[in-house]
């Protein structure tokens, strides 16, 4: 991701991925050098309405270490959330957990 | 370019001309690049499903439309297959909200015989925009981003490589373009959170 100068909050490490066996099918979006930091931010805020403290958490995790799970569940509803997360430009794919 | 949020919660950004002008070209460029809608006697594409189901071979257009699964070529066309057309239909949305908000704050650009066009105004003008057209600006500013990004293959460290360019090399205007979008961006970003 590419960072216009922005202050970004020190990560917290207690909201972790939340990730339930009987909800198989994962989102994943991953890092591009295009996308801005405060821009994926706001859109894991305005796609899933996650807490700013999560949307950053999840931003960094994907800045870092080029990827993150950033939802979960059945296999519609995560082809559903990537479907919105393209058409905000993200980068995002379906797989199933494993 | 400036970009404030009123107490109203409107944004309102202000454009010299020379700056709405870029800003509209760049959205003409992306609804050529996404083409015209499909015709109404497409009886598939009249419920969102197209019968073409393989990555683009423009590498902005694949970008832009990514495969939904990267292990599963047949999982990937069947998703695109029935979401690209629905995508599309919603890029080519936002661009043209871009448009007609620079043409009521700025006129409608002059047409080589003028008739039924206002004159463009010369002077900085403002675009006042709801919440949810600063949405549409944003998806809209963003593919465009994605768009010259791709084109440019621009890296994290393209700021660097780009301050190394000869100023005569043919990709300035483009790095130049792509640095003002991420500002207009950023700002726009920030004051619609």
């Amino acid at each position: 991701m590419s960072s216009a100068p922005a202050p970004v909050e020190l990560e917290r490490p207690d909201i972790a991925e939340e990730v339930a066996s009987d909800r198989p099918w994962l989102a994943i979006v991953w890092n591009d050098p295009i996308n801005l930091m405060s821009y994926v931010t706001y859109v894991f805020q305005a796609v899933f309405g996650y807490p700013k403290s999560k949307a950053e958490k999840l931003m960094m995790d994907v800045h870092h270490k080029g990827r993150a799970v950033v939802a979960n569940g059945t296999r519609e509803e995560m082809e559903r959330d990537v479907e919105v997360l393209h058409s905000y430009g993200l980068w995002a794919t379906v797989r199933r957990d494993d | 370019m400036k970009v404030r949020k009123g107490r109203d919660g409107a944004v309102r950004i202000r454009f010299e001309p020379e700056e709405a002008a870029l800003v509209r070209t760049l959205m003409e460029q992306m609804l050529d690049l996404l083409g015209d809608p499909p015709g109404a006697d497409d009886e598939l594409a009249a419920v969102g499903i197209s019968d073409r189901a393989t990555t683009p071979e423009d590498p902005v257009l694949a970008r832009l439309f990514p495969d939904a699964y990267r292990d599963d070529g047949e999982a990937a066309g069947e998703f695109r297959r029935y979401t690209e057309m629905g995508l599309r239909d919603g890029k080519r949305e936002a661009a043209g909200i871009v448009l007609s908000g620079l043409a009521d704050a700025f006129g409608a650009p002059g047409g080589k015989d003028g008739a039924g066009s206002r004159a463009e105004k010369a002077s900085r003008a403002e675009v006042e925009l709801t919440t949810e057209h600063a949405q549409a600006w944003l998806r809209a500013l963003n593919d465009v981003r994605l768009a010259l990004g791709t084109r440019l293959d621009i890296s994290e460290e393209w700021y660097e490589e780009a301050e190394g360019l000869d100023p005569s090399d043919p990709r300035m205007p483009m790095y130049a373009a792509y640095d003002w979008l991420t500002m207009l961006q950023e700002s726009l970003v920030r004051a619609v959170w």
